[in-house]
């Protein structure tokens, strides 16, 4: 869980109810707080769990009658974290990463537009 | 909240991507080449296989200059896996041919990309395109004159042996 000292530095970049990713400008990284973890994450990392997670066939895992359970394992080379999920939080987490990069892609276009306000 | 992704990167993720699309793309053209070298040299086509070497060898550079390009501007560049590279071919100028198509393709997919850039305004990456542009205004130019050889000269008789000698001689003019 997340505690008051490290929130204090943290903004929020998108929150859905299954979990909430912060961005930490000072340290230039970003907090995932999802399926009952908290981890931190940099550039490299971020990009890899979002390709991870995308990467994951979800209609072909909902069609598929065969009898392995649901499980999918999110391993990240060179990453420190490494998620089990299910279908349903697959799922959760991929809309809780393109809201996220969405959310990036939108601050992008502020700055971009802010700079040139500036100059 | 700072733009913590521009800081890393100077490109998007789609052009990103889009470039190490086009690094497979280049990577593909340069072992199709070297393909269509090995034929001309076990057919006798000498000059044509010393002009698909080279042509192999500029493709290869093609490649890396993306590769690199991509790894100055802090994205991830991908070396490629290559397969489904065709090893023989029914005639002549159906190794030509191909080489015209392989071209074509080329330019569109940087065109593709510049168009890519343009919506962006990634006026950085279209700075860089601009040399590949004008790159394949030249290979364009030498796979269609190889090709019209075959026109202007003809198959019959002695005709393949002189197309095949003056496919080195083609050069794109400097001055253009």
């Amino acid at each position: 869980m997340i505690d008051t000292v490290q929130t204090a530095s943290l903004t929020e970049v998108f929150s859905t109810k299954a979990g909430t990713i912060f961005q930490s400008d000072a340290e230039r990284c970003w907090y995932v707080d999802f399926a009952g973890k908290f981890a931190r994450f940099d550039y490299r990392c971020l990009l890899k769990l979002r390709k991870a997670v995308y990467h994951v066939n979800i209609e072909q895992k909902l069609l598929s009658s065969d009898k392995s359970p649901d499980v999918e394992i999110i391993f990240i080379c060179a990453c420190d974290h490494c998620y089990i999920l299910t279908l349903i939080q697959i799922i959760a987490f991929k809309e809780l990463l393109e809201g996220t990069f969405v959310m990036f892609e939108l601050n992008h276009i502020l700055h971009d537009r802010l700079g040139y306000f500036a100059a | 909240m700072k733009d913590l992704m521009r800081i890393k990167s100077l490109i998007s993720n789609e052009i990103e991507t889009l470039l190490n699309q086009q690094v497979k793309k280049e990577a593909h053209s340069s072992a199709i080449y070297l393909s269509m070298a090995s034929w001309c040299n076990r057919n006798g086509y000498d000059f044509s296989s010393e002009y698909f070497f080279k042509q192999a060898e500029e493709e290869r550079l093609h490649q890396l200059k993306i590769y690199k390009y991509i790894l100055d501007m802090g994205g991830m560049s991908v070396s490629p896996e290559i397969t489904n590279i065709k090893l023989e071919y029914n005639s002549f100028r159906e190794v030509f041919e191909e080489a015209l198509d392989q071209e074509i393709s080329v330019t569109q997919s940087i065109k593709n990309i510049y168009a890519r850039c343009l919506k962006e305004q990634d006026f950085v990456t279209m700075e860089f395109l601009n040399w590949f542009l004008k790159e394949q205004r030249e290979e364009e130019y030498k796979a269609r004159r190889a090709l019209e050889l075959f026109e202007v000269i003809g198959e019959e008789g002695t005709g393949r042996w002189q197309i095949d000698k003056h496919v080195g001689e083609i050069k794109y003019p400097p001055q253009a």
